[in-house]
């Protein structure tokens, strides 16, 4: 168990101004069985509104506009989370999460995937055969920014062997999906990262279990977890929708640090 | 019946039509024309014990269609049971994800209803397909009524005609029953949409403020709808003619500029009523429609009143090979294909065009439906000053508000090709007036 303080910082810059921003931030750790977070704190500038909101996954959002020409956005979020309480996280609806057995558009396979997947072991236990899947995909590819981007494919990273932890946990969630498991896509904040992060849960029995591919690790007392869905669309951190012309830089910088006593 | 001197006026009646715009717009080579919709004199005449069995039949189908769309983006019990397979939910692409778990107001999924029936020549109604989103057309039977009725006062005083005025009163009560508060509101993707004539339309008949997307604002946990005067006035339902796709930018299609941000968020919390609900498309899929008996038979324990035509699935083994033997003699349609794209008869294909398709076929069996092929009944219609028989079809309105109401009309569609099945208005048809008879 640990006790871990965070701070998600996003920034965008307009080169020029935009209007009628309307926004939606999903940034927001929630308390379950594998995590507590207290003293969550939210600071979204400029806005002439923000309220809450839940999607469909339960994730909590926060949405907003801001109205007024601006150049610059911020979102701030802090808080404590108290981690590594339980393993796993209960299952919801079983057959409403039949759905993260469904390959989605980031994670359908091509031939090359599936022969890949074909070729790993499968066990009798989900949690066995993840772990099998999870070394396989770690072997595959090496680690290596600035060649993939959010609309990359499972398959087109695996084609070129190399990617980031979005790339890593589609590919993992491609192979998991074809051999029948359910699984589902995770972001979060990892100690010591300095970026967000993604990674992988997988379904057995009555409860969700979580795997770090990018890492080759299970799931720890170093993770956060912000979200989940079916896969990287479902988790975007920012979505915005506004007037102006120009293009946008955008700066995600993330800490978590063990909480002194 | 003597309906002689509404006939001799159908060329002032068209007339007339073209000077209220009554047109619907299509997409050729990506530019937008409007086409007048040629409408026929000769009336369609339903008599009053048919229509009262077509009545109960539409009843029992769109109440069981709204028990599924409430099963499916909930509990999925249908799913568990072994009823309808997963496959054919979660990999439609009307099952919308954002709208598991969302019950709209009042529990309604599909207030508007637009059920396209033919009359087979056994003597036999078939439900052709369910149309749960955002079906059209209600609006050229009460115009082209309103205009007989001038032109020929007499036809309407001497026939027991049920009077079908009373469609924007039925359309306003069904916004009225799921308004959370504020206004009701029809909203249009805008002047260049095919359907724009009815949009201003029903909103005229129902003296509602048509509006586009940037006359509607969200704020806070609310929707408001601005006032050319800048007052700002909460709005409790829309009756949306925008595809779900583009409705909302920040929940479907980002790229969607004729939405309103936030708007699925507002309807999430129940604060504003959509109609139709977003996510129906789940429920008049193509692939579903083979289930929509079955979930009669589930949800209401009983029987289903009205037939579907009878389809295969490929999907099933069984019925895949069922196809393959009758190929020749179905039609096969792709489920994600609309207005009557992606049909193709067994029977006119070439040798080589059969093969392709039948390559496709074992592919993706999912994504085809076959069918019988109805040979629906003839009706006559005027061409150049001649009567001739052509196809005809019926879409049929279905209001929901406390329990769904069968409108005493329709639209009847005619092919204007003598050998075409198709009687689609973005396929060149004409419609005619459907009488229900009160005696």
């Amino acid at each position: 168990m640990e006790t871990l303080s965070f701070h998600y910082h996003l920034q965008i810059r307009f080169d020029q101004p935009v209007h009628d921003h309307h926004f939606t931030l999903r940034c927001f750790p929630q308390s379950d069985s594998r995590q507590r977070i207290d003293n969550l704190q939210t600071a979204v500038y400029p806005n002439e509104f923000i309220t809450d909101s839940y999607d469909s996954f339960g994730n909590h959002c926060v949405m907003g506009r801001a109205g007024q020409p601006h150049n610059r956005f911020t979102a701030d979020v802090t808080g404590v989370a108290f981690t590594g309480l339980s393993e796993s996280v209960p299952a919801g609806n079983p057959w409403r999460e039949h759905l993260f057995r469904q390959q989605t558009h980031l994670t359908y396979p091509d031939a090359q995937l599936v022969a890949f997947a074909d070729s790993l072991p499968v066990y009798s236990s989900a949690l066995d055969t993840a772990q099998a899947v999870m070394e396989a995909v770690a072997d595959a590819i090496v680690y290596t920014s600035g060649v993939t981007n959010v609309d990359t494919t499972a398959a087109e990273a695996f084609a070129l062997k190399k990617g980031v932890c979005q790339d890593y946990s589609h590919m993992m969630l491609s192979v998991l999906r074809e051999q029948k498991i359910m699984a589902r896509y995770v972001v979060g904040m990892l100690m010591g990262e300095g970026l967000s992060h993604a990674w992988v849960e997988v379904k057995d029995g009555d409860s969700w279990y979580g795997f770090d591919p990018t890492n080759r690790i299970r799931v720890s007392d170093q993770h956060i977890k912000i979200s989940h869905g079916r896969d990287y669309r479902d988790c975007r951190i920012n979505q915005g929708h506004f007037y102006g012309y120009g293009t946008q830089t955008q700066e995600i910088s993330v800490s978590v640090q063990r909480k002194e006593a | 019946m003597n309906n002689f001197d509404l006939l001799d006026r159908t060329d002032t009646i068209n007339g007339l039509l073209a000077r209220y715009g009554v047109k619907f717009g299509i997409y050729k080579n990506g530019t937008f024309k409007e086409q007048l919709f040629p409408f026929d004199a000769i009336p369609r005449v339903i008599e009053k014990e048919e229509f009262a069995y077509l009545e109960r039949g539409l009843k029992q189908r769109v109440a069981a269609l709204n028990l599924f769309l409430k099963d499916i983006y909930n509990e999925k019990k249908i799913v568990k049971d072994g009823v309808v397979p997963e496959d054919f939910v979660y990999a439609a692409s009307g099952y919308l994800v954002p709208c598991e778990g969302v019950t709209p107001p009042k529990g309604v999924f599909s207030h508007i209803s637009g059920i396209d029936l033919v009359l087979g020549k056994d003597g036999v109604w078939y439900i052709l397909e369910d149309n749960l989103r955002v079906p059209s057309g209600a609006s050229y039977p009460m115009i082209a009524r309103e205009l007989c009725r001038r032109a020929s006062p007499r036809t309407f005083n001497e026939t027991p005609i049920e009077d079908n005025r009373n469609y924007a009163q039925l359309l306003k009560h069904t916004l009225d029953y799921v308004n959370t508060g504020g206004l009701s509101v029809v909203m249009t993707p805008g002047r260049y949409n095919a359907a724009y004539f009815e949009h201003s339309y029903l909103a005229e008949q129902m003296r509602v403020p048509l509006v586009t997307y940037s006359d509607l604002e969200v704020e806070n946990d609310y929707l408001y709808f601005k006032g050319y005067a800048g007052r700002k006035e909460r709005v409790g339902a829309v009756y949306r003619r925008i595809s779900d796709e583009y409705m909302d930018p920040m929940t479907f299609n980002p790229e969607s500029v004729i939405g309103v941000p936030h708007i699925f968020d507002v309807y999430r919390k129940g604060n504003v009523a959509l109609l139709n609900a977003p996510g129906n498309g789940i429920a008049d899929d193509k692939g579903i429609y083979y289930f929509v008996p079955k979930m009669i038979k589930y949800y209401l324990g009983e029987e289903p009143i009205l037939h579907n035509a009878p389809t295969y699935l490929p999907f099933y083994e069984e019925d895949m090979k069922y196809v393959l033997e009758k190929f020749d003699t179905l039609v096969l349609k792709d489920v994600a294909e609309a207005g009557g794209y992606g049909v193709v008869f067994g029977s006119k294909m070439t040798k080589a065009e059969k093969e392709k398709f039948i390559a496709m076929l074992k592919a993706e069996p999912r994504r085809f439906i076959a069918q019988e092929v109805i040979d629906f009944c003839d009706i006559p219609i005027q061409d150049r000053g001649q009567v001739v028989e052509r196809k005809v079809d019926l879409r049929a309105f279905v209001l929901t508000a406390e329990e769904p109401v069968v409108w005493k009309s329709g639209l009847t569609r005619f092919s204007r090709n003598p050998d075409s099945f198709i009687v689609n208005s973005s396929q060149g048809g004409g419609f005619k007036d459907t009488w229900v008879l009160s005696q």
